[in-house]
């Protein structure tokens, strides 16, 4: 156990300390907004009052599309159905059956979520614009609904809703109701806080960078997504509960696009994935939309109706334009410029590993649950055909455990397509992929991460909106368990702390620790192929894939690179390589097998692989004397 | 029986004449930026509010017409210079809600210009016409006529001209049409002109039956965006037919059903779709490259 070192040394610290340090702002925060809800119903008028209220209930609908727009990177148009549907249900239950307020309120939520839950489940599966417009759509049909059913009172809605009473107090005004909903805001807010820095909202933030890669590390994409938008429309129905209570009437106006457009409106003024910033956003909007109905009126007599879209479209754009991050990235722009904002200390939750270089760097941990030389990965009839064109052809091949395989083959001869559909990003025509005993030939990336096969890529899969260290930590992804409602409740930091830990000691071994805390778009091509190496051997895989990792290394990072292969198969790592280097694969690879044309033209051991005629006229395309002495050449050259 | 049946399809033709010429506005935008413009439906409101409020001030229909899809075509221009090609990356997300935007304030204008009640352009000149029991308005033939000539004219232009070629080369490969000497910036400010233009032609012919509001246009920009997803949107052809399948659902809902139920009809479609063949109603591979 090497890295059993800086767990304990983070242990020492008191668990109170490290609560509050991991957690400061978040403290703060809620503070300031509490203290700021118990002043206002003194001081302010009954105007302001109402904007703050309603401001404070459209604040959740807001969080929870924040969520789904920053974590999910998935835009719904009609989170106001979602609204509409935790309102009608709250009020439907209070007035027609009489029930308690707190399941009434408790089933409105679950409402909004199965419906969710159900448009999601297939919806989810497609990318970019279809869920945006699928959610207009939804939109259109609640408000259809509700108007044409009798349940939901058709176009008068359902009236008579009466307020709720805490503990004997009817809450029968707004300072009052302010208090009512200012803890279920602060509750959200934090479970939405969590979730963010969580190991799900980390992998959602990874995916939005590279899904591709994310997947490969284990991460189910659908499934986190679903969760995130069904969770978003909870956030949303618990709004629309408290609408009905303040509002006392619930139409099909609940359900208006309009309403949708304002509670984007307040994500995109907040900053998109700033969950600080929703909440901002919805009191600008409501201030915003209350001064517009004022002032347009002034400007355009006789001007009536939803005049505040103006100033809605007009900062819809502008905001996109000038200031992308919203608020947010105002905010953080300010809070660099000013004198006493030093920069974060490096390394302040964690404890550096020691650089020593004279110290072998540590093996990461390998973990190989067969035997060596048993088949660990074994392709049958492999085949994938693109229209008329086969780009991979019957390709048979078992790869033992505990060695390497080098894939060699011309441009074109289907070695990162053989690799595709080994990793799940393909789906063979014909043929299966078993590893392990399992099939994992056309299931998504994530089945085949889960079963420990982990992969590089031949163009680089970079996450770059975190630093080096937060690449390798997501490789640490499928070594965890904490799903998104341990991440809500904020009960993983142990699990993270001892993952970040492994991370940097992964770094380490490749002496990459120094960049740890360097943004990962700024290392250099080597270094990025490095770190991505760093990231696959982080998942403590089976089975590596590595996808050309030589391109683009220096000599020196070379060297370092066959090392560590070499090291990891002796560690009893299994190792496929696609690679360009010929001369590298000879001296590295155990067994080689050539592709040309998509078919597998020889397989062995180097030596018998580098005399085989028909590798030799596939390297070289002519006839073999003359192809021998321009190999020897070419070798003498190298 | 068959009477009725006749008459809602006619009915359900003429309004999917107007989904198509959408349709074929978002497709042409969105073959060549890559966005799905949300504000298309107002394209046409805008249109036809404008025509029905120059005739009103005493323009002559045909003129009033024309200097309102004129505009409309000026506006979807400008939006394409002042907004679109201002941001550097364009990703589903930001594209969505800029379009949002723009959708938003032309709502805006548009409430604050001509108020919140429903305005329609007077009735194109023309006799309506009985066969069999069936009646037909002319307008409906000046509806259905405009997607024959309008949408048929661009889909010729897009398969026959050289400018048309040119735009989907542009959609398909950006270098090698920049190479052969088509600019991106040309390609998508006549993208967006089309769009301007189809949805302008699209509003007026559809305004005298159907009227215009100045918030109708995201119900009808969406469902000429059902009738884009059934044409895969690549395919103005199939997304032509969806659009006409789509208006003819519609009517016999609304003529057997329910008549509230009519809009929920299109939405219900769009998830089935969606659901069960994304790609649309076109035959075509798509392949993954990794």
């Amino acid at each position: 156990m090497t890295h059993a070192t800086t767990p304990t040394l983070a242990g020492t610290r008191s668990l109170r300390t490290r609560f509050w340090a991991n957690n400061k702002s978040t403290l703060i925060g809620c503070g300031v907004l509490v203290a700021l809800m118990i002043v206002v119903p003194f001081t302010a008028s009954s105007s302001v009052m109402n904007i703050v209220v309603f401001a404070m209930i459209f604040a959740l609908p807001a969080i929870g599309l924040n969520l789904l727009m920053g974590l999910a990177g998935q835009v719904s148009l009609g989170q106001a159905a979602f609204f509409a549907i935790g309102a009608y249900t709250h009020a439907i239950l209070l007035t027609k059956l009489d029930l308690p307020g707190p399941v009434a309120a408790t089933v409105g939520v679950l409402a909004a979520m199965l419906v969710a839950l159900l448009v999601g489940l297939p919806l989810m599966r497609l990318r970019g614009h279809y869920l945006a417009l699928a959610t207009l759509g939804l939109g259109f049909i609640v408000m259809i609904g509700v108007r044409e059913w009798d349940v939901t009172g058709r176009t008068t809605g359902i009236y008579g809703i009466s307020r709720p009473t805490v503990l004997g107090i009817p809450i029968d005004n707004s300072g009052f109701f302010l208090w009512f909903v200012t803890p279920f805001v602060v509750i959200g807010l934090i479970l939405a806080l969590n979730l963010t820095h969580s190991r799900a909202g980390r992998a959602l933030s990874a995916v939005n960078d590279s899904e591709l890669a994310a997947e490969s590390l284990g991460v189910n994409t659908y499934a986190l997504r679903l969760k995130v938008f069904v969770l978003s429309a909870g956030f949303a129905g618990l709004g629309g509960v408290f609408y009905a209570y303040q509002v006392a009437i619930v139409s099909p106006a609940t359900a208006e696009f309009h309403l949708s457009v304002s509670i984007l409106l307040m994500v995109v003024i907040g900053g998109l994935g700033s969950v600080w910033g929703a909440v901002a956003g919805a009191f600008l909007v409501q201030f915003l939309g209350e001064g517009m109905r004022d002032v347009i009126p002034a400007i355009f007599p006789g001007a009536t109706g939803e005049v505040q879209l103006l100033g809605y479209g007009i900062v819809l754009i502008l905001v996109i334009l000038l200031l992308p991050g919203g608020l947010h990235q105002a905010a953080t722009t300010l809070w660099q410029k000013l004198p006493f904002a030093g920069k974060r200390p490096p390394g302040d939750a964690h404890a550096h590993v020691p650089e020593d270089d004279t110290t072998i760097p540590q093996l990461p941990a390998v973990s190989t649950p067969v035997a060596a030389g048993e088949p660990i990965l074994v392709l049958e009839g492999l085949s994938k055909r693109y229209g008329g064109v086969v780009a991979v052809n019957d390709v048979n091949l078992t790869v033992p455990a505990g060695s390497i395989l080098g894939l060699i083959g011309p441009n074109g001869a289907g070695k990162t397509t053989c690799f595709n559909m080994i990793s799940g990003a393909l789906t063979p025509s014909e043929g299966t992929v078993t590893f392990l005993d399992q099939v994992i030939s056309g299931r998504k990336p994530h089945v085949a991460a889960a079963h420990g096969l982990t992969r590089t890529f031949q163009n680089l899969q970079v996450f770059t909106s975190t630093d080096v260290v937060g690449n390798v930590y997501m490789g640490r992804y499928r070594k965890g368990s904490a799903g998104v409602l341990r991440g809500m409740l904020g009960l993983q930091s142990g699990e993270q702390s001892t993952h970040r830990a492994a991370s940097y000691e992964i770094l380490q071994s490749m002496k990459l620790s120094d960049a740890a805390d360097d943004s990962a778009s700024d290392l250099s091509f080597g270094k990025q192929r490095i770190m991505e190496v760093c990231r696959a051997l982080a998942a403590e895989p089976a089975l590596l894939l590595l996808d050309e990792p030589m391109a683009g290394l220096s000599g020196a990072e070379r060297e370092v690179m066959a090392e560590l292969l070499r090291r990891l198969r002796t560690a009893g790592l299994t190792i496929v390589l696609v690679e360009h280097d010929v001369a590298q694969v000879m001296s590295l690879a155990d067994h080689v097998a050539v592709l040309d044309d998509g078919v597998l033209i020889a397989y062995g051991d180097p030596e018998s692989v580098r005399n085989d005629p028909a590798v030799v006229v596939a390297y070289l395309g002519t006839d073999l004397d003359e192809a021998e002495a321009e190999l020897n050449e070419l070798e003498e050259h190298a | 029986m068959l009477t009725d049946f006749l008459q809602l399809t006619v009915a359900g033709l003429s309004q999917g004449s107007v989904y198509a010429l959408l349709a074929v506005g978002l497709i042409a935008v969105y073959t060549v930026r890559h966005v799905i413009n949300i504000a298309q439906g107002e394209f046409a409101m805008l249109a036809g509010l404008g025509s029905a409020w120059l005739a009103a001030a005493g323009m002559p229909l045909l003129l009033a017409i024309l200097v309102a899809i004129l505009s409309v075509t000026l506006v979807a221009i400008a939006m394409e210079r002042l907004i679109i090609a201002r941001v550097k990356k364009l990703t589903p997300l930001t594209s969505i809600i800029l379009t949002l935007g723009v959708s938003t304030l032309l709502q805006a204008i548009m409430l604050l210009a001509w108020g919140p009640e429903a305005k329609g352009v007077p009735l194109f000149p023309g006799t309506n016409i009985l066969i069999g029991g069936v009646s037909i308005r002319s307008q409906e033939f000046w509806m259905i006529g405009a997607l024959v000539v309008v949408g048929g004219g661009i889909v010729l232009f897009y398969e026959k001209s050289r400018w048309g070629k040119a735009l989907r080369a542009c959609a398909e490969q950006p270098v090698a049409a920049r190479i052969v000497g088509i600019s991106p910036v040309t390609a998508s400010v006549l993208a967006f002109a089309i769009a301007g233009f189809v949805g302008g032609v699209a509003g007026v012919v559809a305004s005298p039956i159907y009227l215009s509001l100045w918030s109708g246009g995201v119900l009808l920009g969406l469902k000429g965006f059902v009738a884009a997803v059934l044409g895969g949107f690549v395919s103005f052809r199939a997304a032509i037919v969806g659009a006409l399948l789509l208006g003819v659902i519609e009517a016999y809902v609304a003529g057997y059903v329910s008549s509230g139920l009519r809009d929920g009809a299109a939405f219900l479609i769009l998830i089935l779709v969606l659901v069960v063949r994304p790609q649309g109603l076109v035959l075509k591979p798509t392949a993954v490259r990794v």
